[in-house]
């Protein structure tokens, strides 16, 4: 009972912060909306029994990526004395019609569905069946992940450093 | 217990309005962090899958693990590309970057 609880909470928290992200006038109360979302996903893994993913969530995307996205913004304000800026193209209603769209056929999908195996209760996963299964059978995958990371760390560096004469 | 249609169905709203958020914003940084929204409802879904239909073989949650791997490296790259553009345009809107060299 009490999962089923902060379960409705945190979903209808995250679906109230995800809206503010993409509805918010302000980017930098989008940034602000989307920590708060990516927290409750993380929240999310942990009702669900992954902790490793839990706090995978919580490390990477409530730190490092959002502080990367407000350094970004903060970077490349076109008009720092902070008045509404039109935040949305001509295209927006077009978007909502999407958006809608998608919404209805993802729901339509997902809960008509019939689902085999066990849909009523999630079975814990832990922590060393996920490195088992990654370092044994996804070995190749994790190095090559490992080698990405480094080539978009470099790549980063290259196309955002200041160059001689700019 | 929380069914695994509850799961499903907050990750098709999440990723609904992630689609409206890439469509509709016009600031290179608002549409990334739309992107962000319709990555982590995919990682709702995969590791909700792995742990209700899936529990020996946990597939989804290693998924989820390379999901993160990714979008970190793409945020931080389309980042830097993002302040380049403001650096050589002095905008970081989509519509004004439509032309491939200048």
């Amino acid at each position: 009972m009490a999962t089923e609880v902060i379960w409705w909470l945190f979903a209808l928290g995250i679906i109230a912060l995800s809206a503010g992200v993409v509805f918010s006038r302000s980017v930098i109360h989008s940034a602000i909306f989307l920590i708060g979302s990516l927290a409750g996903v993380g929240v999310m893994f942990v009702i669900l029994t992954v902790e490793f993913l839990a706090l995978t969530q919580f490390l990477i995307y409530g730190g490092a990526v959002t502080v990367l996205v407000l350094l970004a913004l903060m970077l490349t304000r076109a008009d720092p004395s902070g008045r509404a800026e039109k935040v949305n193209g001509p295209q927006a209603p077009f978007a909502l019609l999407a958006g809608i769209g998608v919404a209805a056929v993802l729901l339509v999908a997902a809960l008509s569905t019939e689902w085999a195996g066990n849909t009523e209760s999630p079975t814990n996963i832990a922590i060393e069946a996920i490195s088992q299964r990654l370092f044994e059978d996804f070995g190749l995958p994790f190095i090559l992940a490992s080698v990405l990371l480094l080539v978009a760390l470099v790549g980063a560096i290259i196309v955002a450093r200041q160059e001689e004469g700019e | 217990m929380v069914p695994l249609e509850n799961y499903l169905a907050l990750s098709a709203i999440v990723f609904a309005l992630g689609v409206y958020g890439v469509l509709a914003r016009r600031n290179a940084v608002m549409i990334l962090m739309s992107v962000e929204l319709m990555l982590n409802a995919v990682n709702i879904n995969f590791v909700a899958f792995a742990a209700y239909l899936d529990p020996g073989r946990i597939v989804g949650a290693i998924f989820a693990v390379f999901i993160i791997t990714v979008a970190a490296a793409e945020v931080g790259l389309a980042l830097a590309i993002v302040i380049r553009l403001f650096r050589n345009r002095a905008t970081a809107n989509v519509d004004e970057a439509a032309t491939m060299k200048w």
